[in-house]
Parts: C-alpha cells; sequence; structure tokens
C-alpha cells in the first residue's frame, strides 16, 4: 500500500504552527515522511526550520519536503507573536488550499496547525474556527469534534457554545447522531464493537430528576435507541466517574455533553498526546489541540508532540480506510 | 503546650445509608486503624448491624457500644465503638429503604450535637442516598446544607474536594446545570472565596492562599463570543475581591486548569459547577478524594463516594477513601488546636 497522503496547513505564520510543524517533520525519518506535505509559505517554513535546528527543505529537490505554496499578502505586517490580518489570511488560504486538494482527491487527510480566531476575523473571515470553516468550505452540515489520546477518547455533543445553550443542545437527536459519529470513526479504526458511554449532563446524571430532566426526557431515549441499532453503549453515567471508568479501560469512547466535560479529563491525562479530530466531515482532518500560543511563539520552546499525534492520528485514519 | 493538646477528640463517623457501604468501611478502616496511623473515632449507628457486616465479611473487629466520645477513645485501641443509634427495621444492603431514614438522620444530629459540645474531635460522615431520604420526607439537597441548618443560623457551608495533589470548590452544587448557570452570583463568589481562603491559611496551613478560579464556558467565554458570565458577573468580582487583597487567578478556561503544570501555580481552585470540580479530582485519584465543608465551626469531612449499593454486602468496598476523610480530619483538628494554642 502506498503512504499516506497527508498535506498539512502552516497555520498563522506569527504562531507556533510553522515551528512544530518543522519540529515534527524533523523528528521523522526521512522514510515517515513520505506522503507527507505542508500547504503554507515556503520562506516562513524555511525560517521554522533554522529556528528549530534542522537541515530541512521545503518545496522542489531531493529529499525536501514537498510545499504546497499559497501567496502571502502584506509580509512585512506579519510578526512574531502578534495578530494581523495578513497573518489570519495566510491561514485562512492555506485551509482552503488544503480543502481544494482533499475534495479533488489529491490528498487522503488533512492535518492542521493552529489559526488565531481574531487574526482570522481580522482577515474577513467571520468563522468561529477551524471546524466550523472547514464545515464551510467542504458544505458539510454538522461536524463532531473527536478528542483523541491512547488514554482516553471522548466525542462532544456540543462544543463551542455558552454552558447555557449546552444544556439546550443535549437532545435526543443529537445526543444519537454523537453517539453513532463516534461508533462508526472507531468502527473504521478497526474496533469492531466499540465501547461507549454517554456522561450525563447534570450533577450525579440529575439523580433521578432531583437535579435536572435532560437525562430523564432527553439522553436515556438517545442511548435506547443507539442500543436498538446494535451499537454497545451505556449510560447516561454520572460524569465525575465515567472518565476514571474509560481510562480504566472498560469503554474506548466517552460521549461528553458538553466542551469542558470532556476536555478537563482529557488534557489532564495526556494534554502532549490529544489530537482533535474532526468527524462528519467529507474529508479526514485532525488537529494539535492547542492554540498558536503567542506568548511562546518563534522562541524556540513550542513542541512539536502533539502535531506528531495529529499526522500518526491522519495516517491511521487512512490506513484503517484502506 | 499540654500534650493532650496534641490528640484531638475521637471523631464522630456516621452510619450513612444502611444499604450502602458505610458499616462495611468503617469496619476495614478500624481493623487496619495502627498501620495507617487512623485517628480515633467512633460510630454512631446499630451496633447490631455492625457486629453483624463484620461476621458476615470475616473481619475481626470486636464491637464496644459506648455512651460518648470519651468512652469511645478509651477502649479504641481494642475494639470498634459504636454509640447506639439502632434502626427500626433491620436494613438489606443494596435496597434503600426510607424506613431507615429517622435513624441516618438521628446519626448525622448526634454527631453534630457533640462536635458543637466539643466532645467529638469532628464529624466523619457516610454517604447518604438523596433519592431514599427525599421519599422519606428530607428537603435539602444534600449533606452539607443540612449540617449547616443544624450547626445553626448564619452559617454558608462551602464544600471542598481534596485528592493528592488539588483542592477544588464547587461554587454550586447539588442542582440542575441551568440551574448552576444562574445561580452564579457576586454574592456567592465572594462569599466563597473569603470561606476558601480563610480554610486553607486555617485549616491547611497555607500561608498567603493562592485561588484559581475556572471560567463557566468553554475558553472562559472567549471574550464574550461564548458567553458573558465572565465578562459580565465573575470577572468583576474577581477584581473587587483583589483589591480587597484576595490572590485570585482567573478566570482561566476549565480544560487548562487542571494539567499537572497549572496545578503548580494556585492552592485551590474555584470551580463553577459540580461536575467541573469533580471531574478533575477523580481523574487524577479516583481512591483518595475526600469532601471537607468549610465554613462550619465544626471539622466535617466525608469519603467523596457515594452509598455504591451496587457492591454493598458483596465485601468489594474499598475504606481508602474514608481514611483519607479522617486523616484529614484529623490534619485539620490538630491545625486549629494549634492555631487555638498560639491564639
Amino acid at each position: 500500500m502506498s503512504a499516506a497522503r497527508i498535506a498539512i496547513t502552516m497555520g498563522d505564520p506569527s504562531g507556533v504552527g510553522p515551528e512544530v510543524i518543522a519540529g515534527a517533520l524533523a523528528a521523522l525519518p526521512p522514510s515517515a515522511r513520505t506522503g507527507l506535505c505542508v500547504v503554507g509559505d515556503g520562506a516562513v517554513m524555511a525560517r521554522a526550520a533554522r529556528l528549530v535546528g534542522a537541515t530541512l527543505g521545503f518545496g522542489e529537490g531531493c529529499g525536501a519536503v514537498p510545499l504546497v505554496p499559497v501567496a502571502l499578502a502584506d509580509r512585512a505586517t506579519i510578526v512574531d507573536g502578534a495578530i494581523s490580518a495578513a497573518g489570519g489570511e495566510a491561514a485562512y488560504r492555506a485551509v482552503a488550499r488544503a480543502v481544494e486538494l482533499a475534495l479533488s482527491g489529491a490528498i487522503d487527510a488533512i492535518v492542521t496547525a493552529p489559526l488565531n480566531k481574531a487574526a482570522l476575523h481580522a482577515a474577513g473571515h467571520r468563522y468561529d474556527g477551524h471546524t466550523e470553516l472547514l464545515a464551510k468550505l467542504t458544505g458539510a452540515k454538522g461536524s463532531f469534534m473527536l478528542l483523541a489520546s491512547d488514554k482516553l477518547a471522548s466525542i462532544h455533543v456540543s462544543t463551542h457554545v455558552s454552558l447555557l445553550e449546552a444544556t439546550r443542545r443535549a437532545t435526543t437527536t443529537r445526543v444519537l447522531a454523537t453517539i453513532q459519529a463516534g461508533h462508526a470513526h472507531f468502527r473504521e479504526l478497526g474496533l469492531a464493537e466499540p465501547r461507549i458511554a454517554v456522561a450525563g449532563l447534570n450533577p450525579h446524571c440529575g439523580e433521578g430528576g432531583l437535579f435536572g430532566r435532560e437525562e430523564l426526557d432527553e439522553i436515556n431515549l438517545a442511548v435506547e435507541m443507539a442500543k436498538g441499532e446494535g451499537i454497545v453503549v451505556s449510560g447516561p453515567l454520572p460524569a465525575d466517574t465515567v472518565f476514571h471508568r474509560a481510562l480504566k479501560v472498560e469503554f474506548d469512547l466517552v460521549v461528553a455533553q458538553y466542551h469542558d466535560q470532556g476536555h478537563i479529563p482529557t488534557k489532564l491525562v495526556a494534554f502532549d498526546e490529544t489530537v482533535n479530530v474532526t468527524l462528519g466531515l467529507p474529508v479526514r482532518r485532525t488537529s494539535v489541540d492547542h492554540g498558536t500560543a503567542f506568548d511562546i511563539a518563534w522562541k524556540g520552546l513550542a513542541r512539536p508532540t502533539n502535531m506528531l499525534a495529529a499526522i500518526a492520528y491522519a495516517r491511521r485514519m487512512v490506513a484503517c480506510a484502506g | 503546650m499540654p500534650d493532650a493538646a496534641a490528640r484531638p477528640r475521637p471523631f464522630a463517623l456516621t452510619m450513612g445509608d444502611p444499604a450502602g457501604i458505610g458499616g462495611e468501611i468503617a469496619v476495614k478502616a478500624w481493623r487496619r486503624r495502627a498501620r495507617l496511623e487512623l485517628p480515633e473515632f467512633f460510630l454512631l449507628d446499630d451496633p447490631a448491624r455492625i457486629a453483624g457486616i463484620a461476621r458476615q465479611l470475616n473481619i475481626e473487629a470486636p464491637i464496644r457500644e459506648v455512651d460518648g466520645p470519651a468512652a469511645a477513645a478509651g477502649c479504641f485501641d481494642t475494639a470498634l465503638p459504636v454509640l447506639p443509634v439502632r434502626l427500626a427495621k433491620a436494613a438489606v444492603a443494596g435496597k434503600p429503604s426510607p424506613d431507615a431514614a429517622p435513624a441516618v438522620l438521628r446519626s448525622i444530629e448526634l454527631a453534630v450535637t457533640l462536635a458543637l459540645a466539643g466532645e467529638a474531635g469532628g464529624v466523619v460522615t457516610n454517604p447518604v442516598g438523596k433519592a431514599v431520604l427525599a421519599t422519606a420526607g428530607f428537603k435539602h439537597a444534600g449533606h452539607t446544607q443540612y449540617l449547616g441548618e443544624l450547626c445553626g443560623p448564619g452559617h454558608r457551608p462551602v464544600m471542598m474536594f481534596v485528592c493528592s495533589t488539588l483542592r477544588t470548590v464547587p461554587l454550586t452544587v447539588h442542582c440542575a446545570l441551568y440551574e448552576a448557570v444562574r445561580r452564579i452570583s457576586a454574592d456567592l463568589l465572594r462569599h466563597t472565596a473569603q470561606t476558601i481562603a480563610q480554610a486553607l491559611e486555617i485549616d491547611f496551613g497555607v500561608s498567603r492562599p493562592r485561588i484559581a478560579v475556572a471560567g463557566l464556558n468553554p475558553h472562559a467565554g472567549e471574550g464574550g463570543l461564548l458567553g458573558r458570565e465572565e465578562l459580565e458577573v465573575i470577572g468583576p468580582a474577581l477584581e473587587r475581591l483583589r483589591a480587597e487583597g484576595l490572590n485570585l487567578i482567573g478566570p482561566l478556561p476549565g480544560d487548562a486548569l487542571f494539567t499537572e503544570k497549572s496545578r503548580q501555580h494556585y492552592d485551590a481552585a474555584l470551580c463553577m459547577y459540580h461536575d467541573q470540580a469533580l471531574i478533575p479530582i477523580k481523574t487524577i485519584d479516583f481512591e483518595h478524594g475526600v469532601n471537607v465543608t468549610l465554613g462550619l465551626p465544626i471539622i466535617r469531612t466525608s469519603p467523596d463516594h457515594g452509598t455504591a449499593y451496587d457492591i454493598a454486602g458483596t465485601g468489594a468496598a474499598q475504606a481508602t477513601s474514608l481514611v483519607a476523610a479522617l486523616w484529614l480530619a484529623n490534619d485539620i483538628a490538630r491545625r486549629r488546636q494549634r492555631a487555638r494554642a498560639a491564639g
């Protein structure tokens, strides 16, 4: 089987994206770079390679990492560690180009380096983040955020909305769709019967309706319906213990009802290894789970561990899809 | 300083739901009292029931009926002291019944009375079943609020969870998540933060305590994009409290707050709701979490697990969290004694 063709988007050039990409590629033996390309600016990537002390070329040439160039507007306004419209625009163009490549079948998966939301907005692209941008570019109706590490995986019923809004989104339909998306993904990864746990929304799962009724009125039914489809799923289970049980390998995946419910335990147990995977798009996409980290960008401090994990996960997704 | 002051009075350990694992973990803890260097404690429970548990699980634990804490101190080394609180009807493991409610509540009330009188060093509570107490007419959302009431008017108890490397406090506790959002207020933040700061200094021996405050919304609201409580309520309240001298950090994104690195920077985390405080505790240290009540005149700790009806009576229950609760109660009692002696 030929190597997975994966495009890594550069992210915001003022952030840590370029250096974690360069660091990750440098950490891979040349044979393991086969199939990888970077979508971004050649000069920025060459500078990042120098920063991390890697003898790594980008573009044409023997041993160089293939580069899909995107034009960089107003290069002079892009400053290390600062928000700029030009930086946001560069990040946007890299993602847009990578999506074109993925939709045309030229690549098998996209790995994204972080972009900065404020910079993206300054460039006139009003999206809440990568995931929303990808949904728009691919025409997807909805998507699901999966946080995955070897220790713990969680998929979210809702993500970037206020907690109050999240309580409204814990509906039978959404919970069921989230269970199904997680189930399908783990099946694709080769688990014959993924064991899924659904976390409750309220403390103690509402304790029989004393502290909230979403479990009784919405979540129970979603779990029953998923069971009816033959999915191995338990719940709703109290959120304060379900992640511990998953860590003890009782479950392969936890369905979290809101952003922090899934993010707190996952980041706690696997801060550097947690990969952000978007499910429900017509393209495969993984991402680092950190931001642009402007405070440490271009200082040689950012570690490529998370980028390596994101690349490895994308490769696994492609390999399992055959 | 007189030596007697170094040894706190025996702690009052309540019955909890007799259909749960309370009796079993009490017997198991007592059995290992010497190796674990447990402080003296006595159970407020039905002596026949406790003897039955020890017999059934084949644990060598002689039971001694006592009439009060002083007698308990006298016999703790050789027998598990039980101050009788008799059940009207024998309890069945794993089958909670409202019939037990009067004894369950009586056990708590008696423990609090003895602690308030200074006869007991403090109260350690076994888990109760909130649903079954509710069917018996119990109106409180949980132990903590009930204890606050028993201690008299003017007390606003604050719940803290403690494990090996983290202390967290939920601003709101036993209510629906949407209700937790609604209850966040400047007044509640002030009372809770002040209570934490005081307890960290006096009960935990932390000078100049640093309190990290979690945001409510994802990314702490991300400047208002993902919710406005941080901008409108939490942030301004923290500003005022800082001006009054509290060392507060935040509001910080909940998912960044509990990593090993972040935990170096504060002594306790003030969380906005129950699960935000408990998920990290139980993920970091499932076995040894303790629930401690701040802001009461008495010391009160509790294991942070529930009644565990599913394993009650099987012998599978572990006393680790109860042991941690007894240790913590003892630590706090000693610090308060030292503070009084120095006072």
